[in-house]
């Protein structure tokens, strides 16, 4: 299906490509890079530790969390040839006049093309204990396989930034309070308006999924949407999902985790439509972040510390447990 | 479609049959069943099953709403025998 490109994202630095990937560059890879600046100056208000991560996750890490039983229509994979048959790629065309690549078979596929970015640290962080809360921040790109794309709002790559905490039941939900008021502000100062709706995910078969609807009966995600339909960010309470999955633990117990997640693309596309295409007409971003941070600088009530090693011998990981015997959330 | 009464002994039973740690004497009608963790996300799916074989209808999904599956007492007024007047 061929989508049109609003003329005018092309002239501010949109390249679209059918794949349902963007490229940026001129005013609109600034603002992109601005926004993640901004983004960061929020996960200061918390201390978050950046980290950075690779493109893709071991797939038995992920499907711990029970990912590709859950959402296996989106799920992309980084596949390379088998040597055993690489003269047999090279007898024919390697890529046919549909543009299609004439594989031959395919060496084992076990990864998975990062699906969201805060996956990384869960399992970055595998079998440590902590004694205080820790919170941490990275960016990725990330893919998800969709039945349609459109430039900015839904692509099969995009650009994801995410604040992270791990903590105890009661200092997530205290963080996720605090981030949703602090992307409030931000909002505010940038004149962007949402609502915060509750949200579910896109599981594939989700009646007979108990995390889709644990997700109904015990709403764990609000997404700050723009214009009545694109989320341009995100509050999830995972509970223990993540902790167990992982052997992250706190004071003997797996710990809790919640994120605030932002889709730096579809920023781009509403700042645009809400503040208009001349770069001279959009708001300040880091500024703001930088106001809100210092506004709630006094409101953190624990700055984070360290975790401590794992147990001598290593990463002990806890047994993996069944994801769906999990209270749960991505 | 199972009577009122039926159907409340039934999920107290079904329940009792997965909290297994939980003493009978504990279980009212406003125990909560998730928050008190004597059930969990994995129960989910064959709770539903059971709510559609009492009552006899199907449940969509999408109608669920927080809290809906709080206790028996807020199932049995959710999804119990509707209650006809004469």
């Amino acid at each position: 299906m061929t989508v049109t490109v609003p003329a005018g994202l092309s002239s501010i630095g949109l390249r679209w490509y059918e794949s349902g990937q963007s490229g940026l560059d001129g005013p609109l890879l600034r603002l992109a890079q601005e926004c993640d600046r901004a983004f960061q100056a929020l996960a200061s208000i918390w201390g978050a530790q950046e980290e950075r991560h690779p493109a893709a996750l071991p797939a038995e890490r992920l499907q711990r969390l029970d990912y590709l039983h859950s959402f296996p229509s989106q799920a992309s994979f980084p596949a390379r040839l088998d040597p055993a048959h690489l003269t047999e790629f090279l007898a024919a065309e390697p890529v046919t006049a549909a543009g299609e690549v004439a594989l031959t078979p395919l060496a084992p596929v076990s990864s998975v093309l990062t699906p969201a970015a805060c996956y990384h640290l869960y399992y970055g962080h595998e079998g440590q204990s902590f004694t205080a809360p820790l919170f941490l921040t990275t960016a990725n790109t990330c893919f998800r396989n969709e039945e349609r794309y459109e430039p900015l709002r839904r692509q099969w790559s995009f650009t994801m930034r995410e604040i992270v905490c791990l903590g105890t039941h009661a200092e997530t939900v205290n963080y996720l309070e605090q981030a949703r008021a602090a992307v409030d502000e931000f909002l505010a100062l940038a004149e962007l308006p949402v609502t915060w709706p509750a949200a579910t995910d896109p599981f594939f078969q989700p009646r007979t999924n108990p995390r889709y609807l644990m997700q109904r009966l015990q709403p764990s995600k609000h997404e700050a949407t723009y214009g009545g339909d694109l989320a341009i960010a995100s509050v999830n309470l995972h509970y223990d999902h993540f902790g167990a999955a992982f052997g992250l633990r706190r004071d003997g117990q797996a710990v809790n985790t919640a994120c605030l997640a932002f889709g730096i693309e579809r920023w781009l596309y509403a700042l645009t439509d809400r503040h208009g295409l001349d770069p001279a007409s959009w708001p300040p971003l880091v500024e703001a972040a930088a106001t809100v941070a210092r506004r709630r600088a006094g409101h953190v009530p624990t700055p984070p510390t360290p975790p401590t090693p794992p147990a001598v011998g290593g990463p002990s990981p806890a047994p993996p447990t069944p994801p769906a015997a999990q209270e749960d959330r991505r | 479609m199972h009577s009122e009464s039926a159907m409340r002994q039934a999920l107290r039973e079904w329940v009792l049959g997965k909290a297994t740690d939980l003493d009978p004497a504990e279980l009212t009608g406003t125990t909560a069943l998730f928050e008190e963790r004597h059930l969990r996300s994995l129960h989910v799916p064959e709770l539903l099953l059971l709510l559609e074989r009492l009552r006899g209808e199907p449940v969509d999904v999408e109608d669920l709403r927080a809290g809906d599956f709080r206790d028996i007492d807020t199932l049995m007024a959710k999804f119990g025998p509707v209650r006809t007047s004469l």
